[in-house]
């Protein structure tokens, strides 16, 4: 896989992590945290929500721990992720390490959905997670440096990241050998997005639905 | 704000993200994942992925106007694209910016 071939892989990732980081950035700013900072949280959490959540934080003068703490458990979600990697991550070297450091919604959305022959996994890895943290990096970057005078209106334009999911549950719909849990999760996030507490509605359906895969594990292998 | 609050924080915040990514590796590190867990690494993906789409549109005020439907006709867009195109990128693109006329133009 050329190197363009990766690059054109991540643009739907751009199109979201660059307004969005600019967003951060922007909000950052407004709080009157120096620039550098939005530079540092974005190379060294990378974390989207995490970050935003960190800022809500800060105005609010939360303790440090308290942070340690909401962050954990907002980015608990990211250990579903990481369950879903174990296999494709076990024979790579200590770049392996960045790449569960790098692993963010859409990052896994990528890696989960990309074919790539064997011999040159771990180097297409690698760059879809780091060309995804420059996105997020650059963009907090400029937000924070000069979200304020931008005059171009890009209002909307962070649905590019609600498509990318859309698509990819379509990919792997198809890839997927068993087409029930596709499913039982159209009724489980229908059900989340409508009752469960919007903060809390990715972790809480994500376990749900854990809790169903594994409690009907028979019943899903059946049919089809 | 102090420097040195911030600062701790973003350590903490860094740890704390990094934490819960690295945990599913730490517990399988020496062994061979079970029948059980290769069945949740084949099949959460799918249901991670559906429930992403949900979870970009918890914010979306269903009840008043213009009652989400901005986002429904651009989810509608993806989906069309991508079932009769298969091309990602197209599909992505395309929705995209429906979604940002509508919310720009029309709503």
């Amino acid at each position: 896989m050329s190197f363009l071939q990766i690059v054109k892989l991540t643009i739907p990732v751009m199109m979201g992590y660059i307004p969005l980081g600019m967003a951060f950035g922007l909000l950052l700013s407004k709080l009157l945290i120096p620039w550098y900072y939005a530079f540092f949280m974005s190379v060294f959490i990378f974390a989207g929500s995490g970050q935003f959540l960190a800022l809500t934080l800060f105005a609010s003068q939360a303790t440090i721990l308290e942070i340690g703490i909401a962050t954990f458990l907002l980015n608990l979600r990211h250990t579903f992720y990481g369950l879903s990697m174990i296999s494709a991550f076990k024979d790579f070297s200590w770049r392996k390490h960045y790449l569960i450091f790098g692993l963010t919604d859409e990052t896994f959305a990528l890696l989960k959905t990309t074919e790539i022959a064997e011999a040159n996994r771990e180097r297409v890895y690698v760059w879809i997670t780091f060309l995804n943290q420059c996105y997020w990096v650059i963009g907090s970057v400029v937000g924070a440096m000069l979200g304020n005078i931008l005059p171009f209106n890009y209002q909307g334009i962070e649905f590019s990241l609600t498509a990318l999911f859309v698509v990819l549950s379509i990919e792997l719909y198809k890839k997927n050998r068993l087409h029930k849990p596709f499913f039982v999760a159209l009724i489980i996030g229908l059900f989340g997005m409508v009752l469960f507490p919007p903060q809390k509605m990715l972790i809480l359906s994500l376990c749900l639905a854990a809790f169903v895969l594994i409690v009907f594990k028979r019943s899903m292998e059946n049919g089809k | 704000m102090e420097s040195s609050y911030i600062i701790g924080s973003i350590i903490v915040a860094m740890l704390a993200t990094y934490a819960t990514r690295i945990i599913p590796f730490l517990l399988f590190r020496n062994r061979e994942p079970s029948a059980l867990i290769k069945y949740i690494e084949l099949n959460m993906p799918v249901m991670i992925m559906v429930i992403l789409v949900f979870y970009a549109l918890k914010d979306v005020k269903w009840e008043s106007y213009p009652y989400g439907m901005a986002e429904i006709i651009g989810v509608g867009v993806a989906i069309f694209l991508h079932v009769r195109f298969q091309n990602a990128l197209l599909s992505i693109f395309v929705a995209t910016l429906a979604y940002m006329i509508l919310v720009q133009n029309v709503f």
